[in-house]
């Protein structure tokens, strides 16, 4: 696996000598994009950051992992802790920031403890002026989104914000911020410090109906069968989710690409996969997913927080038999209304897997107004 | 460097067992922060609790995957060994159960926290003897 290799130190010493602009073309050259879900290129993001003129700038490391069946950055910081923070200290002394925040989820307080001792360690070794601070969030999922994360740590409700302004420009306590997630920091240091950096794996987390899950790594493009038979799906696969918000399709042989699986109505996101067996109704994901996002919903925008709990109304009608035809065009209505009102990333995704479900599974919704 | 504000509460939390009102009040005065801000920040945070809670806190991971691993068949257990519904605490004050959001463990589900801490690969012969140790 290429993400447990340890650059020891030597990604740093290449971005001292590159310096910022070196960095950022060495990054764009080498194709370094977000691994949070949204791929958005490493050096853009920097650049803004670097642009800005500021007394005063700041980094974080995004490791509130919070989408179901994640669980990638755990293994990360679990095995490759030092190449992160080598990652974070490369992050700070590029855009010119002393502080930097780690954002670690609160049900990961067992990795607490081990982090901190390595923060101590690689901070003495580096011989930097960068201080990183723990901030551990207290198991807010919307908290995984850049501007809920700034107001967490300025000690807000975790809500989202509109953007603009973005984060590199104004940020935390207003200043200019880099928010990057944990594994795209370890790629960032793997980037520099090994010349035969392959930019195209990706880590999936596999889980669900599998009797070996696990996070495996394979290239972008690789067949969506390869990966779960990796996994050794228990009894036959019927479909496959992408998380809760990258939305559910159909178990085939298929190229895993963003391109291919938005033809599915889906988001590849942050490469999680999990395998749901053939006895599993599509219906009763549905309802846990929503149940899900009625909770995690921060309450902010109206789509979200009242749509959300539309939606699980009128899946508990539909399971109980009481549903009519009219009653899954209205959810389907409904799904489309929230993600294209919603105003932050969750709202906007949060229906994904009902209009995907009904997509690709009509017949399991057209058989609950049947009953 | 700035105070993190639920940093400090997770501290409270930690030592307190709930962030009371008393324990609010006082950090709103010595922050000189407004306590219905306090109190907007306790009650946003799902790891945050404003009411007292039992010795021992259950959280049941409620994920689509440890659901495909059973953990409905683990919620009903625990609602009748434990003879209280998801969000209750027991009359003797001993357990509270919850259900939370992922934690993370789906490479070795169904799993929960008791206390904060990890249980994975969870059945009901474990939790009976996971609950049993609770004193």
């Amino acid at each position: 696996m290429q993400i447990i290799k340890k650059t020891q130190l030597k990604a740093l010493k290449v971005a001292r000598t590159l310096g910022p602009l070196g960095v950022i073309e060495t990054l764009n050259k080498k194709r370094v994009v977000g691994r949070g879900g949204a791929s958005f290129p490493v050096s853009d993001k920097w650049k803004y950051a670097i642009e800005t003129k500021s007394d005063k700038k700041y980094v974080i490391c995004n490791a509130d992992e919070g989408e179901p069946g994640t669980f990638k950055d755990k293994l990360i910081l679990i095995k490759n802790p030092e190449t992160l923070i080598e990652g974070i200290i490369i992050a700070a002394e590029t855009i010119g920031a002393s502080e930097a925040f780690i954002y670690l989820r609160g049900e990961y307080e067992g990795l607490l403890k081990n982090l901190r001792t390595e923060i101590s360690s690689i901070i003495k070794k580096s011989k930097t002026n960068v201080s990183i601070k723990i901030v551990m969030g207290a198991g807010a999922y919307i908290c995984g989104e850049e501007t809920a994360i700034i107001k967490s740590i300025q000690g807000f409700r975790g809500q989202p914000y509109f953007k603009p302004p973005f984060p590199p420009v104004e940020g935390l306590f207003g200043k200019p911020t880099v928010i990057n997630n944990v594994e795209t920091l370890v790629n960032i240091a793997q980037a520099l410090g090994f010349s035969d950096y392959d930019p195209d794996l990706r880590l999936f987390s596999v889980s669900g109906s599998v009797k070996k899950p696990g996070v495996y790594e394979f290239k972008v493009g690789t067949k969506l069968t390869e990966v779960v038979k990796k996994a050794e799906p228990a009894g036959k696969p019927k479909a496959v989710y992408f998380g809760c918000f990258g939305g559910c399709m159909e178990y085939k042989d298929m190229e895993l690409t963003p391109e291919n699986i938005c033809k599915e109505e889906c988001i590849h996101g942050a490469g999680t996969i999990i395998v749901v067996g053939e006895k599993t109704s599509i219906i009763d994901m549905a309802y846990i997913i929503s149940k899900f996002y009625t909770f995690e919903s921060c309450g902010k925008c109206t789509p979200c927080r009242e749509g959300t709990i539309q939606i699980l109304l009128l899946l508990k009608k539909l399971r109980a038999g009481k549903g009519e035809k009219k009653d899954l065009e209205l959810l389907k209505e409904l799904a489309m209304h929230i993600k294209e009102t919603s105003l932050c990333g969750l709202g906007q995704s949060s229906t994904n897997h009902i209009i995907s479900a009904m997509h690709n599974f009509p017949d399991e919704f057209e058989e609950l107004i049947k009953r | 460097m700035e105070i993190v504000l639920i940093n400090r509460l997770r501290e409270i939390q930690k030592k307190e067992g709930y962030l009371s009102e008393e324990a609010l009040k006082k950090l709103s005065l010595e922050l000189k922060i407004p306590l219905s801000r306090l109190y907007g920040v306790a009650t946003f945070y799902s790891m945050f609790n404003t009411k007292k809670q039992g010795k021992y806190i259950i959280e049941l991971c409620a994920s689509p995957s440890c659901f495909l691993n059973g953990s409905w068949n683990l919620e009903t257990f625990l609602k009748k060994e434990l003879k209280i519904d998801i969000g209750e605490t027991t009359k003797n004050g001993k357990f509270s159960l919850k259900k939370t959001s992922c934690i993370g463990c789906c490479d070795s589900p169904p799993a929960m926290l008791l206390n904060g801490k990890v249980y994975t690969k969870l059945n009901e012969k474990k939790l009976k003897i996971i609950l049993r140790k609770c004193k």
